[in-house]
Order: C-alpha cells, then sequence, then structure tokens
C-alpha cells in the first residue's frame, strides 16, 4: 500500500460506442458483471492501491455516473481531504455555455490542488483486478519519465488497439494505431503512471497547441521526446471495445480462471449497495452455469447467463447465453437466446428472440416487446 | 416526524441462550439471518423506515460482533452530523460501575444519553424478533390516544398463548392487565416487546424502579405492572403483519424457511421499506453447470457446485460437485465438501462440512453432542470455524459444539 499517487479516470472514450447501450451513459457506467458498473474495477483498484484522491474526468451523459458514485462512499472516497472528484467539463464566468472542448483546464486544476507525486492514469474500457505498488515501482526503477501498461492481446480485441513497439530495455520506440498487420502482441491497457508536474506540463503545453481533449495514447505517442517505459500485465484483462466485446466479456465471466482473477483474487471490488433481497429460486427453476445478483426471482430456466439484480425469470421460460440487466422482467413462456437486455426492459409472454453469439440482439433500457 | 420527537433504543444486551452455540461468541441479535441479514436489521432498518434517526443500540454480551456490525451506523443511513446509532455499553462512573441488570436498567443507566437529546417519547425496542413495522403509525396512535405508555400486540393462537406476555384489554384497548406466560390466558394478546413511552413518565418510572431493591428491573415484569398500579393510562397497539420470534434454534430455522415458504408475508423485495444490512462486498453468486438450485434464497458470493434445496444461503457459502444440501441455513463463508448430504442443518459462519459428511434430521439415533434441550424437529446445529472431519455422521438434534468432551473415537471436529 503505498500512498504517493493520485488517479485520473477518463469516464468515456470518443472512439468506443456500445450502440443503444451507451446511448443513456458513459463507458464506465455500463453495468458489468451482474453487479457492477465498469468503473468499479478501477476505482477499486486505485482505493486498494492506497490512492486516496480520484478524478473521473467526464464530458458528457455523466448522470448515470454520477447517480453511481455518489459521495464515493462506497470505496471509502468520501473524504474530508481528497476524495473522488467528478471532473465535468469546464464552466467559468466568461464561458457560460458548457464548452466541452475546455475539459483540460479542469483537469490541470484539479492535478494543481493535488499533493502526490505522481499520478495514474486510466480509462475506461478495461476491466481487471490489480494493485498499482509494482507498476510504481517499476516506474521508479526504470528511470521513465511514463510508463504505460500492456498485455498481449494484440489486435485480437478489435479498435481501438494501440500496437507497442518496445526495444530490449523495455522502452516504447513505436505506437501503432489500428494496425492492419500487427508487429506486435504488445497492446496498451491504457493506464499510465507519470509524475504530477510532468503531466501538468504536458497537459499544459497541448493545451497551448490547441488540442482539448485528453487522450491518453496521444501522451503514449511523446516517445520521441520522453522516455516511454512498458509494463506488462500478466492477469486477466476484459476489453470493451463495441457490443460484441462487451457480450464477450460478460460471457468469459463464467469461466473458472476470468472469474477467480477477477473476484477472488482477495483484492475486493467495490461498488454502490442497493440493499437488494436476498434472490429466491422457485420450484421449477433450472440453473445452470449462471451469475446472478441479488433482488431476483427466479422460475424458469437459465443457462450460461449473466443477471443482475432484481430481475424477474418466469415460468415455463428459458434464458440462455443472454446478459440481463437490472429490474428486467421476462413473462412467461419465452425463449431468449445471445440477447442482452438493457436495464428495466420488459418481456411479455410467449416472446421468442434469438441472436447468434457472434451478433447478440440488444433490447435498450426500458424497452417493452 | 421531527427529529428530536423521540429517540429509539434496542435491547441487544441479552445472551439469548436458547440459540446454543451460535450465541457463543456473539450477542442474539448479530446471528446471520436470512441470507442477506443479521437481526438487528429488522429493527434497526424499522427505525429508519419510521423516520426515527437517533437509535441507541445497548450492547452488553459478547458485543464485538455487534459493536462491528453496526459500527457509524452508514449501512442504515443512521451515520448522521446531530443524529445517527449510537452504541451504548454498560460504562464506569464515580459512583461506581454496574452491569446492566435488566432491560429497565439499561435504560435507567443511558437515562442521561436520552435527556441529551430531549425526546417527547421513547421507542424500546428488542434485538430479538423479525418483522417490519412502522413505529410511527404506532407513535401516532400514542398521541392519538395520550397515552403515556402504548405497547405493540400481535393476536397469537389461544393455545401458544401461555408462552408468552399477554395483556388484558378493555374497551379501545386499554391494558388493565399484563401477565408474564399465564397458564390460564384470559386473552390472546401477546406483548411484542415494542413500547413507546412518552419519555416523562418512563423517566420517572425508571427511577422508582431503580429505588426498589426487590425490583429485577425488568420492563415487562416491573415497569409496566407499576405504571398499571398507578393508573397510568397504557394502551395496546394491535399489530397484524407478520412477526416471528427468533429466540430457539427452531424457530429461527422455522422464520429462515419462512422467507422461502411465504416470501410475500415478510416480503424482503418491498421497496417501500427495504430492510438494510452491511454489504459483504462480494461478487454476484454462480451456479455452476451441473448444479441444482431449488426453492432457495442465495445472495453475493455464493458458489454453487451441487444440489441446493429449500435452504437459505448466506454471502459466500460454497456447496461443492455432488453435496446435497436440503432445509438447511448456511450461515456466511459454510463450506459444504463434495458428497456431503445435510439437512435440517443450522450451520454458523465459516465452518466447512467435509467430505461425505451425513448430518440431520435423516440420521437416525443419538451421539455424543445429541442435545434435546436446544434441539429439537431434528435439526442439528453447529458452531463457526469448525471443520468436521471426512465421513463423520451426526444424527438428528445434535449442538456440534467444540468446547464438548467427547471420546477420542468419537470426535468429528478436525483440531487444529
Amino acid at each position: 500500500m503505498f500512498n504517493n499517487a493520485m488517479g485520473l479516470i477518463l469516464a468515456d472514450n470518443k472512439k468506443i460506442s456500445l450502440g443503444e447501450l451507451s446511448n443513456p451513459r458513459a463507458l464506465s457506467a455500463m453495468p458489468f458483471g451482474g453487479r457492477y458498473r465498469i468503473i468499479d474495477f478501477m476505482l477499486s483498484n486505485m482505493v486498494n492501491s492506497g490512492v486516496k484522491n480520484v478524478g473521473l474526468l467526464t464530458y458528457n451523459k455523466y448522470k448515470s455516473l454520477m447517480d453511481h458514485t455518489g459521495t464515493g462512499a462506497a470505496w471509502s472516497l468520501d473524504r474530508k481531504n481528497d476524495g473522488l472528484h467528478i471532473l465535468p467539463p469546464y464552466v467559468n464566468s466568461e464561458a457560460t455555455n458548457i464548452n466541452s472542448d475546455e475539459e483540460l483546464t479542469g483537469v490541470i486544476d484539479f492535478l494543481r490542488q493535488s499533493r502526490t507525486p505522481y499520478v495514474i492514469v486510466s480509462g475506461a474500457n478495461v476491466i481487471l483486478n490489480t494493485t498499482f505498488d509494482s507498476f510504481i515501482k517499476s516506474h521508479e526503477e526504470s528511470g521513465a519519465d511514463i510508463s504505460v501498461m500492456y498485455n498481449r492481446d494484440g489486435t485480437k480485441f478489435g479498435n481501438p488497439s494501440y500496437i507497442l513497439d518496445i526495444d530490449d530495455d523495455g522502452f516504447v520506440r513505436d505506437m501503432l494505431y489500428n494496425p492492419t498487420k500487427a508487429t506486435s502482441q504488445r497492446c496498451s491497457l491504457g493506464i499510465l503512471c507519470l509524475r504530477r508536474d510532468l503531466l501538468i506540463d504536458i497537459l499544459a503545453r497541448q493545451m497551448a497547441h490547441g488540442q482539448s481533449h485528453f487522450g491518453i495514447h496521444s501522451i503514449v505517442k511523446m516517445f520521441d521526446e520522453f522516455k516511454v517505459h512498458g509494463f506488462e500485465y500478466t492477469g486477466v484483462v476484459l476489453r470493451i471495445n463495441n457490443v460484441q466485446g462487451y457480450f464477450n466479456a460478460s460471457m468469459s465471466l463464467l469461466t473458472d480462471s476470468v472469474r477467480n482473477d477477477l473476484f477472488w483474487s482477495g483484492k475486493p471490488i467495490y461498488t454502490k449497495v442497493k440493499d437488494e433481497a436476498p434472490t429466491l429460486y422457485f420450484d421449477n427453476a433450472e440453473m445452470s452455469d449462471s451469475i446472478v445478483s441479488d433482488g431476483c426471482r427466479i422460475y424458469g430456466k437459465v443457462e450460461s447467463s449473466v443477471i443482475f439484480r432484481s430481475v424477474t425469470i418466469a415460468k415455463n421460460t428459458t434464458v440462455k447465453n443472454c446478459v440481463i440487466m437490472q429490474d428486467v422482467h421476462i413473462s412467461e413462456n419465452c425463449h431468449l437466446e445471445n440477447v442482452i437486455l438493457d436495464k428495466n426492459a420488459f418481456v411479455r409472454p410467449g416472446v421468442r428472440l434469438v441472436g447468434h453469439p457472434d451478433y447478440p440482439i440488444v433490447i435498450g433500457k426500458g424497452a417493452g416487446i | 416526524m421531527a427529529r428530536t420527537e423521540v429517540v429509539a433504543m434496542i435491547l441487544a444486551g441479552g445472551q439469548g441462550s436458547r440459540l446454543g452455540v451460535l450465541t457463543k461468541t456473539v450477542a442474539k441479535p448479530a446471528v446471520p439471518f436470512g441470507s442477506r441479514y443479521r437481526i438487528i436489521d429488522f429493527p434497526l432498518s424499522n427505525c429508519v423506515n419510521s423516520g426515527i434517526e437517533i437509535v441507541g443500540v445497548l450492547t452488553q454480551y459478547q458485543p464485538l460482533a455487534l459493536n462491528t456490525y453496526v459500527g457509524n451506523g452508514h449501512p442504515w443511513d443512521l451515520d448522521r452530523n446531530n443524529a445517527g446509532a449510537y452504541i451504548l455499553p454498560p460504562f464506569q462512573s464515580n459512583s461506581g460501575s454496574d452491569w446492566y441488570k435488566g432491560t429497565a436498567n439499561a435504560i435507567y443507566q443511558n437515562m442521561s444519553f436520552i435527556d441529551d437529546n430531549d425526546p417527547e417519547y421513547v421507542v424500546i425496542l428488542s434485538g430479538d424478533h423479525i418483522y417490519k413495522m412502522d413505529y410511527a403509525a404506532m407513535l401516532k396512535a400514542h398521541i392519538e390516544k395520550g397515552a403515556d405508555a402504548t405497547i405493540a400486540v400481535y393476536e397469537v393462537p389461544w393455545e401458544e398463548a401461555p408462552r408468552f406476555g399477554i395483556l388484558n384489554t378493555k374497551e379501545e384497548d386499554v391494558i388493565e392487565e399484563f401477565e408474564e406466560k399465564p397458564a390460564k390466558p384470559k386473552s390472546n394478546l401477546a406483548s411484542m416487546g415494542v413500547y413507546i413511552f412518552t419519555w416523562s413518565v418512563l423517566r420517572q418510572a425508571l427511577i422508582e424502579d431503580e429505588a426498589d431493591p426487590d425490583s429485577n428491573n425488568d420492563f415487562g415484569k416491573n415497569i409496566v405492572p407499576n405504571l398499571l398500579a398507578q393508573g397510568k393510562k397504557l394502551c395496546a397497539y394491535r399489530f397484524a403483519g407478520y412477526w416471528k420470534d427468533v429466540g430457539t434454534i427452531s424457530s429461527l430455522w422455522e422464520t429462515n424457511m419462512d422467507i422461502l415458504d411465504k416470501p410475500e408475508e415478510i416480503n424482503l423485495v418491498d421497496r417501500s421499506w427495504k430492510i438494510f444490512s452491511r454489504n459483504p462486498v462480494k461478487p454476484s453468486h454462480f451456479i455452476g453447470a451441473g448444479a441444482k438450485v431449488k426453492n432457495s434464497a442465495l445472495t453475493d458470493g455464493c458458489r454453487i457446485f451441487g444440489d441446493v434445496e429449500h435452504s437459505v444461503l448466506s454471502e459466500s457459502v460454497i456447496v461443492e460437485k455432488g453435496a446435497i444440501v436440503k432445509d438447511c441455513v448456511l450461515m456466511p463463508g459454510v463450506v459444504v465438501k463434495e458428497g456431503a448430504h445435510i439437512e435440517r442443518c443450522v450451520i454458523d459462519q465459516g465452518t466447512v462440512i467435509g467430505k461425505d459428511v451425513q448430518a440431520g434430521n435423516f440420521v437416525e439415533g443419538e451421539g455424543p453432542y445429541t442435545n434435546h434441550k436446544i434441539c429439537s424437529e431434528g435439526i442439528c446445529v453447529f458452531e463457526r470455524n469448525l471443520t468436521i472431519k471426512d465421513g463423520a455422521v451426526i444424527p438428528a438434534n445434535s449442538m456440534v459444539d467444540s468446547d464438548l468432551d467427547v471420546p477420542e473415537d468419537c470426535a468429528i471436529i478436525v483440531k487444529g
């Protein structure tokens, strides 16, 4: 546990769309794994590393995110000093309109107020359970200006992929964006470690050059000017780059090794507590190979699915290879296969919906079928 | 309800000796219940849902687990600036120190806590019942009737009345007489252990009771009869919802089973009256391929690979492949190993049931742990953090207690 870094999480990613699923929310607020949002993993990683000051950089659609994080109490980030800070687009007295191009101004102010020497910067599209102790230690020992975490996923998770070319001493000498032919399997996780004052300098310079968005890889790209060191992460990483990636990542939780690495490695993943009742399984419930959260009422058959909180699955209904989000109601005599149902969706009796495992059907938030 | 109008005091200091090994190291209100809860979650949540924001929790017997659990009151929204949950243990003063001698004495010793909050009314609650009740509605009745004290009552079947404290009432439910466990009850209105007092009346009664050296310092035995004798107006408040005492192993088991058999009665999914609890921070539960789960309640962190039928499982319970769990109450972190078969077992936190263990009401005969005083109806109860040997056979009505001396060849607990 160290106490010399602060955290900065980019809550959304303009390069990534999950179609209808990302309409109502930023990427980091995407529900995941039964009772979590994607942001829970990175927030918990930071907290489990001893980070006490975290900024969440948002530019739009942050209501859902703010509902979720609240005061930060669930992550013990409701602090008098430091704590959780939502950094919405910067508004000052001269610019009365919200100018989403001014996000860097707010970030620089936030960074200036901190006292820690280091900053851990992360995006919103990777899910992993780790602490940053060894990352920071490696950063210090390597003598690098900037360190970037990567693993050997290559381009298999689709765009956006940032492939790193790393020399024998572990320093980045080239970076390719979505290469059609990858020269290396080293794919950036978009997690950086650097000195806080260096980050302030870089951002101030980018602003002076007219850049307004915070781009993690625009910092990595400065390998000509700074020493950028690569740090290989070997644990489980799930990348959410598109709907298919979201579906695959959800389904991979049914694999013991993935579940154990993400949930049972001794580092808890914190999330907002909902105080739901326990889940009840009734007489004819048939369950197999599924993740189920609290507050559900299961009367039907569930196979290889991820079920969020307070879902009802009625009698004579089969749910297979599905991701069913919070408060969804599935009526009697339905058959759902390879479907993602967003929050509060309602499925009337007798509905049959079958998607393909490579192209799941997505039912939007609150939809009635 | 204005926040200084009422203070609630939860009597959570009792041992609950009829729960046997379950209360060996924790007070009864801290015993896990209903998959996600502890018993004290019910009165605490009722307080918050009724708008009561100052809650004193009186602890005495084995308070560590309860103190840690209640903590700063955050899970119940009781971490307020000028209100909240207050743990009130017995304390020393310059006139000496005393354990809480009885329920009334516990409140007497904390008079200054109540005085500091200067309430009109005080709600006295016990930490051993499972129910959802709006104390604000009861207070409204108390005020409207101009009562000095109001006691919540529950109509019990006549044949069960001799087990309860019975209130005999006249018209408009004004109480005439209190009888503790009457052999020939004149009424079937049982006291629920939920009292509302006008604080000035209770304050005076507590001082008088303390001055009486022969008193048991008990609400039921002393305070209520004394107030009646003084001609104070005591009213009964009828409660018709779900209410269960969980003071014995069989009633604790039965009340857990009610969650499965009569889910609409206690209705834990009612979002207008949530029961709050401290969250274990565990992932959603997982049910493996080949597992069977029927008629059961599960919560976060459970991992099920065997057969679970008609059982209530708390967080992080593991049921391995080929294990059979039927009619059981498994508390947090219990592990049932491969091939074990358990029925009607109440197993406390962290106990590991070894491979191929047979335990519960289907196992005939008697063993060294047979205990008809604590256990009945074939229910077996296990102490927390034990490891039960592979292949052990544990007959119905056993209480597995690590402090019990048993012959070497009968030992079923792995030491170490």
